[in-house]
């Protein structure tokens, strides 16, 4: 059995009109057997970005640290919260760096920026484990139900979405997908991110 | 000086008769007709062997068979498909109905437990009540009724999809209102063409071309829509009877 | 008279005649019955089924390289496994209950499988393993029983049955057959439960589980199991047994199928969604407890966990 499945659970990001949303299933599971329906696997960053942990467990508590101590040490040196762009590139250089012997994590990561203009623009991305950087305009997924989110997603997301309409959508992509994969489900956490708020749903999914 | 020692070990030829040849199908069940479709890309690894090559058969005019999985296996298996059916027709002077059209196809599937058609198949068309139906298969021939199935090397992108737009999965209904059991025909093709677009944009096995047949129930007011439909073409053999109707449309073929 | 009708026909003189040239002339690959319909089992129609096998030295191994999604995920044809049955006898008849999910790999390929076989209205048989064997094997047994029947002037036994399909499977052993079943049913010695599996295992008992959610279940399942359980009772410890199942196990769940087998035959009892029974319970059914099974549904307020929603 592929170590990505070992522990099972997905996470899918999408672009709205002046937001973002990023969602993930809370199953954290040993093989076949489901362990908890509480597993949170995605992270807040700053106000503005989040980060989704799709993987190996163990993986996702050590890099959960890992980034907070690096995102700390920017924060320290620069003087000012690190932007999503870059946020993203500090991700890929960290995997990188262990290139020969990963971590079992494909990392998802949604944001806003504000542009020198004052402007609001929403970023996501995705890596896969080592760092390999995917900026998508859409939408971007990742775990054991990538493949299910990739064709749902597809089919419902539509340009410049509104936050609520955001989350129907990425809600409705996620729960669906997961219901077809075995190794996912088991409850949903959804975060729209505004550039004044950021919303945290949790979901009923189904328990088995 | 040594003995001369041999390296060569005796080697052992395996017998790999099977290859995949991707591509997708798809099949609905509606109150009085069926949509079944499939694109018509046939692939091995990385190439692209045709882009032409149809996986969706009309076997009957009630009945109309999709193959995916080995496309060598899946045209020799509908071959003999109809072969039965045409003995069948022989001997009681009448089509065969869908459901025995299934267990035959079960049969047939079995008879190979131990040398298996690599083959998923799926059948629609109209039972004899004149409801639409779906069967579909396993390679050794286990087999259910569906009202929607997706095979092939897309199914897992596509099956989410439909659960959520024809079975209405994960939603609720506004208050006092209730989902609909079954679909209008244009909603439902509306739904096959948008799960292919949407396979085509992230699947490299499918594309090219859509093949989307559809059947309907006689007497069933489904068909009038049809007729001023883009790329239709009917291909009903008697009259009187059910209705089968092809769309053709083109897929994407990067 | 018409010809082409004479041609064809099986019944005319000519016909009788041109089919006592034919079986004197050769054996064909198919027997006059794949003429007709048979039932749709025109291959069996003359007495043991034929099977195609590869001209290969080792044909079982062929079939392992090609099939077995266990030693290699990658191989292409799958054949769906991961399942939760259940079936015991109680001092009401048998109770029968299964999950109904198909996994290829970690994608849930079906959630509405049937594995429950209706092998006549006495006789029910479990599907874990080759959904195909199962469905084809015990289609096939349906047939045999009834043959029985028209025989001997009275109904099989279920010992008799599960017997003939344990020597069936058994002549295969080897080949690559998958069945893990429990035959069930009520004869002359009241309620029955047989497992018979593709290695030619067949026991008598009065409790089985089969699949890959089995210790979930028969852990709910020897908790609440006594001979002298209430009817509505053994269907609650069923339903109870094969949720804990889906609940647990990611290749089980998705909806229960309920039997009830009782001295008129079998009654199907209903289809439940597990989900619905974590949250919400079975529904208004004999035996069911009036609130959702799991866990944080029934401890609600009562855990430091779950603790009372603040009144805000």
């Amino acid at each position: 059995m592929s170590i990505m499945e070992l522990n099972g659970g997905s996470v899918i990001a999408m672009v709205g009109k002046d937001c973002v949303a990023i969602a993930a299933d809370m199953r954290l599971g040993n093989q076949a057997l489901g362990i908890s329906s509480k597993f949170e696997r995605i992270f807040p960053v700053t106000d503005r970005i989040y980060l989704g942990l799709p993987g190996l467990a163990t993986d996702v508590a050590t890099l959960r640290e890992r980034f907070r101590f690096r995102v700390n040490m920017y924060t320290i040196k620069e003087e000012r919260e690190i932007q999503p762009e870059t946020f993203a590139h500090l991700v890929s250089s960290t995997l990188y760096e262990h290139r020969f012997g990963p971590y079992f994590i494909e990392p998802v990561m949604a944001g806003i920026s504000k542009t020198p203009s004052g402007a609001v623009k929403p970023f996501i991305a995705a890596t896969d484990l080592i760092g390999c950087l995917n900026f998508a305009k859409d939408f971007v997924v990742a775990g054991t139900a990538s493949t299910k989110l990739y064709g749902v997603a597809e089919g419902l997301w539509e340009p410049d979405l509104e936050p609520e309409d955001l989350f129907e959508t990425i809600s409705q992509t996620l729960l669906n997908a997961t219901d077809r994969d075995a190794f996912s489900g088991w409850g949903c956490i959804v975060h729209i991110i505004t550039k004044d708020k950021v919303v945290t749903r949790t979901l009923k999914g189904r328990m088995d | 000086m040594p003995d001369m020692v041999s390296i060569a070990q005796p080697i052992q030829q395996s017998f790999n008769p099977y290859t995949e040849n991707g591509g997708t199908i798809l099949a609905i069940a509606g109150a009085d007709f069926s949509v079944i479709a499939g694109d018509t890309r046939q692939s091995e690894g990385y190439n692209i062997q045709t882009r032409y090559a149809p996986k969706v058969f009309r076997l009957t005019d009630k009945a109309v068979l999709a193959v995916n999985g080995f496309a060598a296996d899946g045209n020799m298996f509908v071959k003999k498909v109809r072969q039965r059916l045409e003995w069948y027709r022989h001997a009681h002077a009448k089509d065969m109905p869908i459901r025995a059209i299934a267990r035959l196809i079960q049969t047939m599937l079995y008879a190979r437990r131990f040398f298996p058609y690599y083959v998923y198949n799926i059948l629609g068309g109209i039972e004899e009540d004149g409801t639409g139906a779906v069967y579909s298969f396993d390679p050794v021939g286990s087999y259910e009724r569906e009202a929607c199935r997706a095979a092939g090397a897309a199914q897992s992108l596509v099956q989410p999809f439909l659960d959520n737009q024809i079975y209405f999965k994960n939603q609720t209904p506004a208050p006092g209102t209730s989902f609909p059991a079954h679909l209008p025909l244009q909603t439902v093709l509306s739904l096959v063409i948008d799960s292919f677009t949407s396979a085509t944009e992230r699947h490299i096995e499918v594309g090219d071309g859509l093949e989307i047949y559809v059947v309907v129930a006689k007497g069933s007011t489904s068909a009038q829509g049809l007729q001023n439909l883009r790329g239709v073409q009917e291909l009903t053999a008697t009259d009187d009877g059910e209705r089968v109707f092809v769309v053709r449309r083109e897929l994407k073929k990067d | 008279m018409n010809t082409f009708a004479t041609k064809f026909s099986t019944t005319s003189a000519v016909g009788q005649l041109r089919k006592a040239q034919k079986l004197a002339a050769e054996e064909d690959e198919f027997s006059d019955a794949a003429w007709g319909s048979e039932a749709g089992f025109g291959n069996v129609a003359k007495g043991a089924p034929s099977f195609t096998v590869p001209a290969i030295p080792d044909p079982a191994a062929f079939l392992r390289l090609h099939t077995d999604d266990h030693a290699d995920p990658s191989c292409r044809i799958k054949i769906q496994h991961g399942t939760t049955t259940l079936a015991f006898r109680f001092q009401g008849g048998v109770i029968v209950a299964v999950d109904s999910r198909a996994t290829a790999g970690s994608y849930i390929a079906s959630g509405t499988v049937k594995k429950v076989i209706e092998i006549n209205p006495y006789l029910l048989g479990t599907m874990a393993g080759g959904a195909a064997d199962c469905q084809y094997w015990e289609t096939y047994l349906g047939m045999h029983c009834r043959l029985h029947e028209l025989r001997n002037r009275e109904r099989i036994s279920v010992s008799a049955a599960s017997k003939y399909l344990s020597n069936l499977v058994y002549s295969y052993k080897g080949m690559g057959l998958s069945m893990g079943t429990m035959i069930c049913g009520w004869d002359k010695t009241g309620p029955a439960v047989f497992y018979v599996d593709s290695d030619g295992t067949r026991l008598k008992g009065d409790l089985f589980s089969v699949g890959s959610g089995s210790t979930f279940a028969y852990g709910v399942l020897d908790q609440g199991y006594h001979w002298d359980l209430t009817d509505a009772e053994a269907q609650e410890l069923g339903r109870r047994s094969i949720y804990a199942a889906g609940h647990r196990d990611a290749f089980s769940g998705n909806t229960c199928n309920l039997y009830h087998v009782k001295e008129d035959g079998w009654h199907f009892i209903g289809n439940y969604d597990v989900s619905k029974m974590h949250y919400d319970g079975p529904g208004n059914v004999p035996g069911a407890p009036g609130h959702g099974y799991g866990y944080d549904i029934r401890v609600e307020g009562r855990s430091s966990a779950n603790p009372p929603e603040a009144s805000s």
